[in-house]
């Protein structure tokens, strides 16, 4: 049998198998090869420049928005083109890195619109992707909500728009767990009657970051000993945490396999539509106060339409239906005006004033705070 | 390029010398060519890449790039990485254990005992449950698995204590057994069709039993297979951190959550990720030229 | 090893019954989706009574089946160059040794080791350096690169224990290579090259990492539309989905079969 012609991956010539192993070695004298990576992070630094609006002329009938799935409907995008004469193409993102990773890589030059997070609008507004918006083009930014006119994550809403808002707080049955809970004290003081039946979200900042607002502390805490201080009062609630999820708990928790779930108020109000026995709380120790926004990119192909989308979306007659169809929280109080009574004295969709005061946002954290974050989350979730 | 060819006392029509050179080249040109391009392209620049990013400590995007260095490389000795690595290295291996020796029966009967008109339907139907999304896939098993689920009420309903399986280990194994399992028939299966039937007659006509033959002749000659099955099924698993994660309760890091998180969590330190990347492609990569090795000298 | 003394022969032996556990392995967690699906109820824990709602809301969503236009597109391009290209290579490094051999075969391992967010990010990375701008076909290109490695994978475990006097004596009998190869080595490879493309076809399908940071201009799989879904809960009208996409793909694979029976039939009957 001539040797070569029966050969594959299993039969090689002794040689050429222990040339696989070169590949490493190849790859590494290869790295002089280029300077990519280099260029990259300097590129994303800042250094991002308005790109020409080459496709003015083709580009005004279209706006491409980059956002989350459930933020848009199609009654919304055909609502706006029969206003604006604007088709809207509208592509989706599951977390703002993902989103942040695209932008800065020079994947996002199609957006006009992208709806990032509000420590998320910090950052990128700090590396310079975001446009300064022009007030003089925008209607109606002055009936947001107060919390919202001047948020900490963007002064003045110099570079965004708030769009939808909530909180972080934890989901119960009440009628299952027979007590009243008002915070995370419920949580340290029955450890051991909650064996592996409470689930936590799976963000370092927003586990980390309640606890700390538990032991009174800032939840964007800068100080090791602090963050340190957390982190060993977590371990002590370790058995009774079930897992570090986001979503995938709503079936155990309506079922009774769970007794507690932290969990963002847009997901418990969606389940508490489909099961009112569900009860929300923001714990009493306050929680994070999340806000969606409306950006517009340094690199937008089309700034002209993504202006009139931003004053579409202010208008507190659209944005109120988009309250009633889609039940998110809107910062707009104009719109909030307009909403049937029932979903005005919904608390979980709209806290009273008295919870937001102790409800604080998460802004981003100096380069080596966040790695200790981190470093205590990589234990947290290995030990 | 020079080129030997395989069989050079192969013969061929009478054609012109310079056109069989330039058929020899020619040949593995077209065959090899495409591939290799779109691997290069799309394949070895981004691994360059990702090496480069490796040996900048500290490279996050949009941070000014440090100097060159093996700071990432050092990081990853710190104990709790080390934790997170052998975890999964843990959950890897015993899926591939678990996968090899429920797949293979599954591959051997399709592959040789069923009716011959039905293999490939039987082995499209093993693999279409793979059709549903993995998130759904895992979802069910959490309903699977809870403590109030289905498994422990068929448990409750033969009169046998319920068990703990949720957020544990055994939920971990379960899942991604599920997931990998029609991997691994598919591969076995590729090599178990072919398979000569004449070899297992001959061995049974000599007087083997069937264990006998099974193990001289069958595994043997399909060790090809069980090689790149199981390769497949470890590399897939150490790649996987979503059923982990929703299945394996609060202590489920593996080492692709943990780059992932480098990559797009809070740090975003690329740098560490990069590295952690390329220490998980050396591993994996002498692995598989040990394995290699060991298929060989099995082969033969 | 001990002789086992010979059994009374079952009607079903070890192997059918571990086989029939196996399909039930596989399919208990399909039935439990497919269950739901008509649930009233949002959730599993509740039984809500009997209900076709979640079917009816799937096909009035317009993103979930666009979702899956653009998934079905990625997977069966990808797939379909990639069996091409694939098999070609597996042919190819079978057959011919040269200097580089080994790197190229290690280079073609690659897409199976490298993890899935450093391929995603290094690949965009790669993309928006040369200016490719991100639509449908880099997701398609980019899932290529590991159908590619998957088919070559497969395609080669079943060259290895060819026997490749037949094509030998093709060439042999004057045949030219390309027809050497057609008639001889291709139908002998066809059932490695269509596992090998049920592989690679399953995993485009269910990729998210790679599609999510290679798409752009309005594309979007069905694995970003359900994982950007899951902010707000995944509801059953997926579920839906997935048992439809099953049924409809075994109805398919059933009837191909079918067909080919048939066919083969009338074949021996003539």
């Amino acid at each position: 049998m001539p040797p070569v012609r029966n050969s594959n991956f299993n039969s090689l010539p002794p040689h050429s198998r222990r040339r696989f192993l070169q590949v490493a070695a190849a790859a590494t004298s290869g790295v002089m090869l280029s300077n990519c990576a280099r260029a990259l992070l300097n590129n994303a630094s800042g250094g991002t420049t308005v790109q020409s609006d080459g496709r003015a002329g083709s580009g005004n009938q279209t706006l491409r928005i980059y956002t989350w799935a459930n933020y848009t409907d199609d009654e919304l995008l055909s609502n706006f083109k029969d206003r604006t004469g604007i088709q809207v193409i509208a592509d989706t993102y599951d977390s703002n890195e993902t989103m942040l990773a695209k932008v800065q890589a020079g994947g996002g030059k199609d957006y006009s619109i992208i709806y990032p997070s509000d420590y998320m609008v910090d950052q990128m507004s700090g590396q310079g992707l975001l446009s300064l918006l022009d007030r003089s083009k925008l209607d109606g930014i002055n009936q947001l909500m107060d919390k919202w006119q001047n948020p900490a994550y963007d002064k003045n809403n110099a570079h965004s728009i708030p769009a939808v808002w909530g909180t972080t707080g934890l989901i119960f049955n009440p009628d299952v767990i027979q007590a009243e809970v008002k915070g995370w004290d419920y949580i340290w003081d029955n450890t051991e009657d909650l064996t592996r039946q409470i689930t936590m979200i799976s963000d370092v900042r927003e586990v980390l970051g309640a606890t700390l607002q538990y032991l009174g502390y800032s939840i964007n805490s800068t100080d090791p000993a602090q963050i340190k201080e957390a982190y060993e009062k977590l371990l002590e609630i370790k058995p009774a945490i079930a897992s570090f999820v986001t979503n995938g708990w709503e079936d155990q928790l309506a079922g009774g396999d769970l007794m507690i779930s932290m969990a963002y108020s847009q997901d418990a109000i969606s389940l508490i539509a489909e099961k009112p026995e569900l009860q929300y709380i923001v714990p009493e120790s306050g929680s994070s106060l999340w806000t969606d926004t409306m950006v517009i990119p340094k690199t937008a192909p089309n700034s002209e339409a993504a202006y009139a989308w931003l004053n579409f979306m202010l208008e507190p007659e659209n944005a109120a239906r988009l309250v009633e169809r889609l039940k998110i929280s809107t910062p707009n109080a104009a719109a909030f005006d307009k909403l049937p009574p029932k979903l005005q004295q919904n608390e979980n969709l709209f806290p009273s004033k008295a919870v937001l005061a102790k409800c604080e946002g998460i802004v981003p954290v100096k380069e080596e705070i966040s790695n200790l974050y981190d470093q205590f989350w990589t234990r947290l979730t290995s030990s | 390029m020079t080129l030997t060819s395989p069989n050079p006392n192969l013969a061929e029509p009478a054609i012109p010398g310079w056109q069989r050179t330039l058929r020899k080249l020619l040949q593995p040109v077209i065959l090899l060519g495409p591939s290799g391009l779109w691997l290069l392209l799309l394949l070895v620049f981004p691994t360059l890449l990702i090496l480069e990013l490796s040996l900048i400590p500290g490279a996050r995007l949009g941070n000014p790039p440090g100097p060159y260095g093996i700071g990432n490389y050092i990081e990853i000795f710190k104990p709790v990485y080390l934790q997170v690595i052998w975890r999964s290295l843990y959950f890897a291996l015993g899926t591939t254990l678990f996968c090899l020796l429920l797949g293979f029966p599954v591959a051997y009967w399709i592959a040789l005992k069923a009716p011959s008109r039905w293999r490939n339907l039987l082995l499209v139907g093993f693999i279409l449950p793979l059709w549903t999304s993995s998130l759904l896939r895992a979802y069910a098993w959490i309903t699977i698995l809870r403590p109030s689920g289905l498994l422990n009420s068929l448990l409750g309903f033969f009169g046998l204590p319920g068990q703990e399986w949720l957020n544990r280990t055994p939920a971990v194994f379960i899942g991604m057994t599920y997931s990998y399992l029609p991997y691994m028939v598919l591969i076995l299966y590729a090599s178990l069709e072919k398979l000569d039937r004449r070899l297992l007659e001959a061995a049974s006509d000599l007087g083997a039993t069937q264990q006998q033959s099974f193990w001289r002749v069958t595994v043997p000659q399909t060790m090809p297979g069980i090689a790149a099955g199981g390769l497949l099924v470890l590399i897939a698993t150490l790649g996987d951190f979503a059923v982990p994660e929703l299945l394996g309760g609060a202590s489920s890091m593996t080492v692709s959550r943990l780059i992932y998180n480098q990559f797009l969590g809070a740090t975003r330190n690329w740098g560490l990720g990069s590295s952690i990347s390329m220490i998980l492609i050396l591993g994996v990569s002498i692995s598989i030229a040990l394995l290699l090795k060991y298929g060989d000298r099995d082969a033969i | 090893m001990n002789s086992a003394p010979a059994k009374p022969k079952l009607p079903f032996s070890w192997q059918g019954m571990l086989t029939a556990l196996m399909y039930a392995f596989m399919y208990v967690p399909i039935l439990v989706l497919g269950f739901y699906s008509f649930n009233d109820s949002r959730f599993s824990s509740t039984w809500g009574g009997f209900s076709l709602r979640w079917y009816d809301s799937l096909f009035n969503d317009g993103r979930i089946l666009s979702a899956l236009g653009d998934s079905l597109k990625v997977a069966l391009i990808a797939v379909g160059l990639s069996a091409i290209l694939g098999t070609m290579m597996a042919v190819g490094l079978a057959k011919y040794s040269f200097p580089g051999k080994g790197l190229y075969l290690g280079i073609s391992y690659l897409p199976l080791i490298v993890p899935d967010i450093a391929v995603a990010v290094a690949t965009l990375v790669f993309l928006a350096s040369v200016s490719v701008p991100l639509s449908l076909w880099t997701i398609i290109a980019a899932h290529i690169v590991f159908c590619l490695a998957y088919i070559a994978v497969v395609v080669s475990t079943r060259l290895a224990g060819l026997n490749p006097s037949l094509e030998e004596a093709a060439l042999d009998l004057g045949a030219n290579p390309f027809q050497a190869f057609m008639k001889v080595l291709l139908p002998e490879l066809t059932p490695a090259i269509l596992s090998g493309c049920l592989l690679a076809f399953v995993l485009s399908m269910d990729d998210l990492l790679i599609s999510s940071f290679t798409a752009g201009g309005g594309a979007n799989t069905l694995p970003m539309e359900i994982f950007s879904r899951v902010r707000t809960g995944v509801k059953p009208d997926i579920n839906a989905l997935s048992v439809l996409l099953i049924l409809f793909s075994g109805a398919l694979a059933f009837l191909s079969e079918y067909i080919r029976f048939k066919s083969a039939q009338r074949q021996l009957g003539q």
